[in-house]
């Protein structure tokens, strides 16, 4: 990396750098297999721009790596997974992650849900209080068919035999 | 208590129709830039061909027309005339072409076939792409003379929608 900077320097090649979007970096460099793990957990959660859904890390597409390159390389400089995730958000917008914040009308996707588990387990609560009613119409009905003709007919001839 | 039910049932299937339905129009590949409105992110690379740095700091008091672009993606040979011959009509006017995912021979093939009319920048590892948030080619940012992006173009550009996003720059 190191000598890929003074290369580039040599060239006066510059590229925007997420310390322009972000601030310096505010965590630990990370180096080897945690690099690496953090690096898929970190890719899963952005979005593929030019994919149906995909996140970075899913996608096989030239664009995700270039992004997932990106997410490793600002790992490997000490950046946080906040600082990583905001660089793409103010690149790209909210629709870069696939998590969406909690704030505008993206909080009914967080929302929405709960309503509908709350709503779900009132209408079962409801339905439950009246089934607890309902035996005593059921215990009473073979009273009101016990004289019925055809079971005294069926009770006779069980009894003939 | 059915009649609840029904109103309950018809509420949530209608808003659920009315949000698929506003999807309908929407392009799924259309990202709203956040960059728009904001300063452009700071880039120097080298030209293919010449080789000169083109630092974009430099081309301040001008407005600029950054165009991403690949020699791979299909509506960059349909818009590739237009900004030849409005980079030739508009001396007043910067543009830049910006290649990612590519490589030096297959853009100088490209270049020699089709014309050129300003400088053509190589972005070797797609950094300045991701920077301003490109999600595919073609895309084109107009950047007014103080170095903010006032517009971003997806897709290939026509006379007409060029010089629509240009008067933004000129404002």
């Amino acid at each position: 990396m190191i000598a890929t900077f003074f290369l580039l320097a040599l060239m006066q090649i510059k590229v925007p750098d997420a310390a322009q979007f972000v601030g310096a970096p505010q965590g630990t460099p990370l180096t080897g297999p945690q690099l690496e793990r953090r690096t898929m957990e970190i890719s899963s959660e952005l979005r593929c721009p030019v994919c149906q859904g995909l996140a970075i890390g899913d996608s096989p597409s030239q664009m995700a790596a270039n992004m997932k390159a990106q997410v490793r390389e600002l790992l490997e400089r000490g950046y946080t997974e906040q600082q990583i995730l905001s660089y793409f958000e103010k690149s790209y917008g909210q629709f870069v992650l696939l998590k969406p914040k909690f704030q505008g009308v993206n909080a009914l996707v967080w929302i929405l849900p709960v309503l509908a588990l709350a709503a779900g387990f009132v209408l079962v609560v409801t339905k439950a209080k009246k089934l607890e009613t309902a035996p005593e119409k059921v215990a009473a009905a073979p009273e009101e068919t016990a004289e019925d003709p055809y079971l005294a007919r069926v009770r006779e001839m069980v009894e003939k035999q | 208590m059915n009649r609840t039910v029904l109103i309950i049932g018809i509420i949530i299937v209608g808003a659920i129709v009315f949000i698929l339905f506003a999807g309908l129009g929407k392009d799924p590949q259309h990202i709203d830039s956040p960059l728009v409105g904001r300063q452009a992110p700071p880039f120097a690379l080298r030209a293919v061909g010449t080789g000169e740095t083109i630092d974009l700091e430099s081309l301040r008091g001008k407005p600029v027309i950054v165009n991403f672009w690949a020699t791979w993606c299909g509506p960059c040979f349909e818009e590739h005339p237009t900004l030849v011959a409005n980079a030739r009509n508009l001396p007043n006017v910067q543009f830049v072409g910006i290649v990612f995912n590519d490589t030096d021979d297959k853009i100088m093939r490209f270049l020699a076939e089709r014309g050129s009319a300003y400088p053509t920048l190589l972005d070797a590892n797609g950094k300045t792409a991701i920077a301003y948030g490109v999600g595919g080619v073609p895309e084109t940012f107009f950047i007014n003379p103080a170095g903010k992006i006032v517009a971003k173009f997806e897709g290939p550009l026509s006379t007409e929608t060029l010089q629509e996003n240009l008067a933004k720059a000129l404002r």
